[in-house]
């Protein structure tokens, strides 16, 4: 069955897309899947921090585009989970060291050794999201119980559905729900109204989260 | 549409523009492959008379698929706009930087639509997503809601079965219905109509445009905020007003 090749995306910064990725691609992992977590950041590299792995970045995948590298010598394999790689960023360039083109023969390369290929995407809608999504078949919209952040989304929505992604599903990141009772934080139903795409997920603020990130 | 020959004395130069009689006053069509400077002498040969129009009409320039530079535009306006005095209606033009830089510079660059007859009215067409009426060219129907950075520009009216949601926007030279929550920027009357409304099914929205008026809104001091509302321009104030005219369903009541 050949991989699934899912962009993990927003439009606005700061609302776990990068935390989402690494859990997720963990999750699947823990099912048996082989799943590569691959950083689309170029340039403001995080998801190697937070899977754990930053010390066994040799190279990145713009090595791997350039030539300078195999794509087995880029993939970080996780020695704790089996079957969960990472293929990591360059934070020493910039966006416009790849392009769409080069992304989608990136992922077809990965396919045939994956179950999952999951796209960690930059925030905004210039060239890392348009490079992180050209090379997916799928997206996963993270937001959280904002409206600037809802917005995002509705934005991101209208690109990814104009670019013929499918399906586009939604994770609601950061709900607290002791706020949304007191009427203090959009429901889940208003963000749902808005958006109009499947929901996959609500993940509760969680402090502890926040605490890890100290220790990275 | 009665077009006007072509004036004997700009022969003198390659450059010919064809002349045309609109509801709205002219259009120029522009020739699109001479230079700029036999492009502007053939403008300024163009005699006085023709730009006289009555007050309510203009002129709409169409470059056709020809690139128009900045330093045209300036041109244009020192040559022919200053000099004339003729209100330009619309810049037109095939050329996606063309008309971008129209847009940048703030000028309409849709040709205004002829009025409506409502007697003939055009059918509903309930299985596309989008329906536009060959009869009334930019009368537009979307089934879908409208996402935010989306926008729909058209010259009659639209009617939005969806969401607008925030960050999207309808311009409108017509009249504008959103069945859903408004929650975007409509601007109806967009090139000056006054004779148009607004529909909301839920009005929630911080600001409305009606032809060249402008008109915030907000939770605490708007009424209708959250309902069913119709604004129309009236003695040329934008009134939001209930929408009392729908009648409850009977479970409603």
């Amino acid at each position: 069955m050949p991989a699934r090749v899912i962009v993990i995306t927003s439009g606005k910064g700061g609302v776990g897309k990068t935390t989402s990725t690494a859990n997720i691609a963990a999750a699947l992992a823990k099912f048996g899947k082989k799943v590569v977590a691959v950083d689309a950041d170029v340039g403001l590299r995080n998801l190697d921090v937070i899977m754990g792995l930053e010390n066994r970045v040799v190279f990145n995948f713009i090595d791997v585009i350039e030539q300078t590298c195999k794509l087995n010598q880029a993939l970080v394999k996780d020695k704790r989970v089996p079957g969960l790689y990472l293929l990591p960023a360059a934070q020493t360039r910039t966006k416009d060291a790849v392009n769409p083109e080069q992304m989608i023969a990136l992922c077809e390369e990965l396919k045939p050794e994956f179950d999952f290929i999951l796209l960690d995407c930059p925030a905004g809608i210039e060239g890392g999201f348009k490079n992180a999504a050209a090379g997916a078949e799928e997206a996963l919209v993270v937001t959280t119980p904002e409206i600037p952040a809802v917005r995002d989304a509705d934005r991101i929505i209208g690109m990814l559905e104009s670019m013929g992604k499918s399906p586009i599903r939604l994770i609601i990141n950061r709900l607290r729900p002791n706020m949304v009772q007191d009427g203090d934080m959009l429901a889940k139903d208003d963000i749902l109204d808005v958006l109009s795409i499947d929901l996959i997920g609500v993940v509760p603020e969680d402090e502890s989260v926040t605490r890890l990130f100290k220790y990275s | 549409m009665k077009i006007l020959s072509i004036l004997a004395r700009l022969k003198k130069t390659e450059a010919q523009i064809k002349i045309e009689r609109t509801h709205y006053g002219i259009k120029f069509y522009l020739p699109e492959n001479v230079s700029e400077d036999d492009l502007l002498k053939t403008l300024a040969g163009i005699p006085a008379g023709v730009y006289k129009l009555p007050d309510n009409e203009g002129l709409a320039l169409d470059f056709q698929s020809r690139k128009c530079s900045g330093k045209l535009v300036l041109k244009l306006f020192a040559g022919l706009i200053w000099r004339s005095g003729i209100k330009i209606i619309a810049w037109l033009s095939s050329d996606d930087d063309t008309r971008k830089l129209f847009k940048l510079s703030g000028f309409n660059t849709i040709e205004p639509a002829q009025e409506i007859n409502l007697q003939t009215a055009p059918v509903l067409n309930e299985n596309a997503d989008e329906s536009e009426n060959n009869n009334y060219p930019g009368w537009k129907i979307l089934y879908n809601s409208l996402r935010s950075g989306q926008r729909i520009e058209t010259e009659g009216d639209v009617l939005l079965w969806g969401h607008l949601n925030a960050g999207a926007e309808i311009s409108a030279g017509g009249s504008v219905i959103v069945a859903g929550k408004m929650h975007g920027i409509v601007h109806a009357g967009a090139f000056g109509r006054e004779d148009v409304f607004i529909w909301a099914g839920t009005f929630e929205t911080p600001q409305v445009r009606i032809a060249n008026k402008l008109c915030y809104a907000d939770k605490q001091s708007t009424k209708g905020w959250l309902k069913s509302v119709l604004i129309t321009l009236e003695a040329g104030t934008p009134l939001i007003r209930e929408d009392k005219f729908i009648k409850p369903r009977t479970e409603d009541k």
